[in-house]
């Protein structure tokens, strides 16, 4: 998926020189993978390996789409914060690959000219930047966070400690105060004018935006500095930086999308495929991809090396070993699509919080009537 | 059985079959689909569907969003309706004046949209649109008007997608309505100049009424086909912003092929069909009423 | 005598305004595609490229090595399945509803008018309703991720069958009958008297199927998971959900997916549009 996807190949050739195996790789693109990998698995078509966010490991899992891990070998020396998903049943079903906690970009000649060194770590001193931000450039943005992603919301969600779910994550638990608190403060930096109420559709190069001063704060994943590098003659590596996302009194637990790698169940080559495992979670492939697409390996091993040292990635490592746990269930991504939505709604002016949050609640449980009834005649651990 | 028969059935059997097999049986699975809770647990396990009734049905109706799919699709089909074949009308009664030369050619390029690819062209109109850097707006600054937010304003993003919709099938229409304009009798149109009716009046009173079945019924075929819009918002807006361009048809596909709710999926298939349903039973309405069909 | 001629003129030129503009889109997109990178997304914006590049083609067609891995956007193969599997379509399509429709016109046999109903009555039924049990279907079957499974609900030609029918209506009885007491069997008449009278129709209807496949963009966008299998549209879309930013490429996307079509269409218009008006008038 994604540069993770586009880049994959690159890692390949070291494998077929060791094994002789040929590699075949495909990349679906975000959006457009979940319903593709679902549709797969139920045209009996997925691939050997595949890769997954852990958001959806246990999804997949549960329809048997996925061998579970037996070599635990595969799981050993991991980074301090990094786990392998267990499935409802209490096995292993991917070998972490690559964290991608969210942090903040910054560009830091905007946020010098506006007074600050680097961003604030808590919630109101960051929404005081972003009004000193947007009161030099009235034009300008000061955040980017795009309406149609869930993350950003999520971060806030998960640094106030706020638990999405309860009742063994049968039905939602948005009417918490303190996820109306996140919510509050996610709403407010765009009714303050503080961010653009953007879709991913719209903002087409959020890169060239970045270095025109379009906005001056962008929170992100690690793949991020590829672009950045690679497009150093648009922005020089100078002009920005990176520091962990703001919390409501400081830095806390952040959810990362962490990508692992999962063996199709129906594999007819299941040893090729378990190898392949192994060779891309080496530490020497999460070292080249690292170097590759900037995403950060899940292997404590790597990040003994000097490449992982620079400065930049300081803000990750810290974030990754503060990460949120989130619940394995089927209906999860879409829950937090379907949040997003509604938080959306209330950005837009089209919905109180208070009527959000029951709203969220309300779809929510919904969504886990099915589960409830499951889990209810104990169907469903 | 005679031979003739006999060579019949060897001609219309092997089409039946396959539209008995990929048609009429999945249709009937559909209604059966419909009255069951099929979800990605039955994906894993058969043993969790169950019977539901018109249970999907019911929940339909509770859901917000479903609501809101409804009410974007009227909307599509109320504006765009008027909208396209308005536009059709006027290309057709531009390229029927007399005086008008190269008419093939024109007749080509005006209808060449209509053959494209509805996504390779939805990707062109992405750009046109866009906010910053889009030709659209640029054009707009050009008369003083400020730039317009197209895809990214839940206001705005209907009519940016029938700006685009408009564009691809206007000449369609423009060329049925081309044939019903040259069937329009010369001598009643003769007798209309000669008494010094004005060209509005002209227009109002002998080619209206000689086009207006055509016109009624390629209306109702219009909407027809917006209510089964789909591929414009998947590649356009993915639905948003604040899902002002989910449509019944992007409802469905999510609902079904991104979290198939197949039991639900299939409850919003009929209640689409029933709508195309009625529409076909207002156009055999106006057909019979012309003896037409 | 010369208000007259003004008015021409002013028509004339409505004429050409109007389809100046209907074609602006197409014509941009082509010129964006030789653009150089990041050239269409610059203020204001530039209509003409600052030079003509045949970079965006050659990223978007060519099959690269990189650091030892091979990398490409699969349109090229795309592109070949594209017009395989519109190609078998309408190939298989025409073999099945022309005789089909013929039967229907001039062929006597039992139940042929209660069958004839229940066609036109199918007609109602959106394509829509049957996608989702069709995948369940498929998929019991091994048909999901294969051109079989794309190619046969596109082979279920209802209005194919009665858009001939209609045409054949038109052939004169006594003429094969004439045929048959010659003593020509049924399917000699068909091949050597009825099908010479129906060609032209058959190209229409042949252009129909041929684009209608090739732009169809729900169903194999369902049916496909496999990257090698995907059809132009399917690629396309799946490329523009991840390379938004990149405007130029984009557009040669665009111009790959539009020009064999357009290619197709110009020569052939005169059934297309002649084909459109006796659909629609007749119902």
């Amino acid at each position: 998926m994604s540069y993770e996807g586009d880049y994959s190949p690159m890692l390949m050739p070291a494998f077929t020189r060791a094994t002789g195996l040929r590699v075949e790789v495909q990349s679906l693109p975000w959006t457009a993978a979940h319903e593709k990998l679902l549709t797969a698995q139920a045209g009996d078509s997925l691939p050997d390996v595949l890769m997954l966010p852990d958001g959806w490991v246990g999804e997949f899992a549960m329809i048997g789409a996925l061998a579970p891990v037996t070599d635990a070998t595969l799981l050993g020396g991991l980074f301090p914060g990094v786990a392998a998903v267990v499935g409802a049943d209490g096995q292993p079903y991917a070998v972490p690959w690559s964290v991608a906690p969210q942090v903040q970009y910054y560009r830091r000649d905007l946020l010098d000219r506006a007074g600050y060194a680097a961003p604030p770590e808590d919630w109101d001193s960051w929404r005081r930047m972003g009004q000193r931000l947007k009161g030099r450039a009235p034009d300008n943005f000061a955040f980017l966070m795009l309406l149609n992603w869930w993350d950003t919301l999520f971060t806030f969600a998960g640094q106030t400690g706020a638990g999405p779910l309860r009742e063994r994550d049968t039905r939602g638990n948005f009417r918490d105060p303190r996820f109306r608190e996140a919510l509050a403060f996610y709403v407010s930096l765009f009714r303050e004018g503080l961010a653009p109420p953007a879709l991913s559709t719209e903002v087409q190069d959020p890169v060239a935006a970045f270095a025109q001063g379009y906005f001056a704060v962008y929170p992100y994943g690690p793949t991020l500095t590829l672009d950045l590098h690679r497009r150093a003659a648009e922005i020089p590596p100078a002009l920005w930086s990176t520091a962990r996302m703001p919390g409501p009194h400081g830095p806390g637990r952040v959810s990362g999308i962490a990508a692992s790698l999962c063996v199709s169940a129906r594999s007819r080559r299941p040893a090729a495929a378990w190898a392949l495992v192994r060779h891309l979670t080496s530490s020497a492939s999460e070292l080249t991809y690292q170097r590759l697409i900037g995403t950060l390996p899940a292997n404590a091993a790597a990040w003994e090396t000097p490449q992982l040292r620079q400065p930049a990635l300081r803000a990750f490592a810290e974030q990754m070993r503060d990460p949120t746990r989130e619940p394995m269930i089927v209906e999860w991504e879409r829950i937090r699509i379907e949040v997003q939505l509604i938080a959306e709604r209330v950005v837009r002016g089209q919905l109180g919080i208070d009527a959000a949050l029951v709203a969220m609640d309300d779809r929510v449980d919904r969504l886990l009537a099915k589960r409830r009834a499951l889990v209810e005649t104990a169907r469903l651990a | 059985m005679t031979r003739q028969e006999r060579t019949a059935w060897g001609f219309v059997l092997p089409v039946l079959a396959i539209i008995l097999f990929v048609f009429a049986l999945p249709t009937v699975l559909a209604l059966a689909l419909s009255v069951t809770d099929y979800s990605i647990y039955a994906l894993a396990d058969w043993g969790a569907l169950r019977f539901v009734g018109l249970g999907n049905f019911t929940d339909l109706l509770t859901t917000p969003l479903f609501w809101r799919a409804l009410g974007n699709t009227a909307l599509f089909a109320l504006l765009g309706v008027p909208m396209a074949v308005g536009t059709s009308l006027a290309a057709a009664l531009l390229l029927h004046d007399a005086s008008v030369r190269w008419k093939p050619l024109w007749r080509v390029l005006l209808f060449a949209p209509y053959v494209t690819s509805v996504v390779a062209t939805a990707v062109v109109w992405r750009f046109l649109l866009n906010t910053r850097f889009g030709l659209l707006n640029h054009a707009l600054g050009w008369v003083g008007v400020p730039p317009v937010d197209w895809l990214g304003d839940p206001h705005a993003s209907i009519p940016a997608i029938l700006l685009f919709v408009t564009w691809k099938i206007f000449g369609y229409n423009m060329i049925v309505f081309t044939a019903a304009l040259s069937a329009v009798p010369h001598d009643l149109m003769e007798a209309a100049r000669l008494d010094g009716a004005s060209r509005w009046t002209r227009f109002r009173h002998v080619t209206l009424p000689a086009i207006g079945p055509t016109l009624l019924l390629a209306a109702v075929m219009s909407v027809a086909g917006f209510l089964q819009i789909f591929a414009e918002p998947y590649v356009m807006t993915l639905g948003g912003p604040a899902q002002s361009t989910t449509t019944v048809l992007y409802f469905m596909f999510d609902e079904g092929f991104k979290w198939w709710n197949l039991g639900q999926a299939s409850a919003v298939a009929f209640i689409l069909f029933l709508m195309i349903l009625a529409l076909t039973l207002v156009q055999a309405r106006i057909g019979r009423r012309y003896e037409w069909l | 005598m010369t208000r007259r001629r003004w008015r021409a003129i002013a028509t004339n030129a409505a004429v050409a305004a109007a389809t100046l503009l209907t074609a602006a889109p197409l014509l941009w997109m082509v010129l964006v595609s030789f653009m150089p990178r990041g050239e269409s997304s610059r203020f204001p914006p530039r209509l003409w490229p600052s030079r003509w590049s045949w970079e965006n083609y050659h990223e978007l067609l060519a099959r690269r090595l990189i650091d030892g891995a091979w990398f490409d956007y699969r349109i090229v193969p795309a592109l070949w399945n594209s017009l395989a599997v519109a190609g078998l379509s309408t190939l298989l399509g025409l073999l099945l509803t022309v005789p089909a429709g013929y039967a229907f016109a001039k062929l006597r046999f039992r139940g042929r008018e209660r069958l004839l109903q229940l066609l036109v009555g199918a007609l109602v039924v959106p394509g829509q309703v049957a996608m989702l049990p069709l995948f369940l279907i498929f998929k019991e079957l091994g048909l999901v991720n294969s051109y079989a499974g794309v190619i046969l609900p596109s082979l279920a030609g209802i209005f194919a069958i009665l858009f001939v029918r209609q045409a054949a209506l038109s052939i004169p009885d006594e003429m094969l009958d004439a045929a048959r007491l010659d003593g020509a069997s049924e399917r000699r008449i068909f091949a050597q008297i009825v099908l010479p009278l129906l060609a032209p129709i058959t190209v229409t209807l042949a252009l129909f199927m041929f684009l209608g496949s090739w732009n169809d963009f729900l169903w194999p966008l369902i049916v496909l998971a496999d990257q090698h299998l995907y059809t132009l549209p399917v690629a396309v879309a799946a490329i523009s959900r991840e390379h938004a930013a990149d405007g130029e490429l984009m557009m040669a996307a665009a111009v790959v997916t539009t020009l064999p079509v357009l290619i197709l269409f110009v020569p052939l218009q005169r059934y297309y549009i002649s084909g459109l008006l006796g659909g629609s008038v007749k119902g």
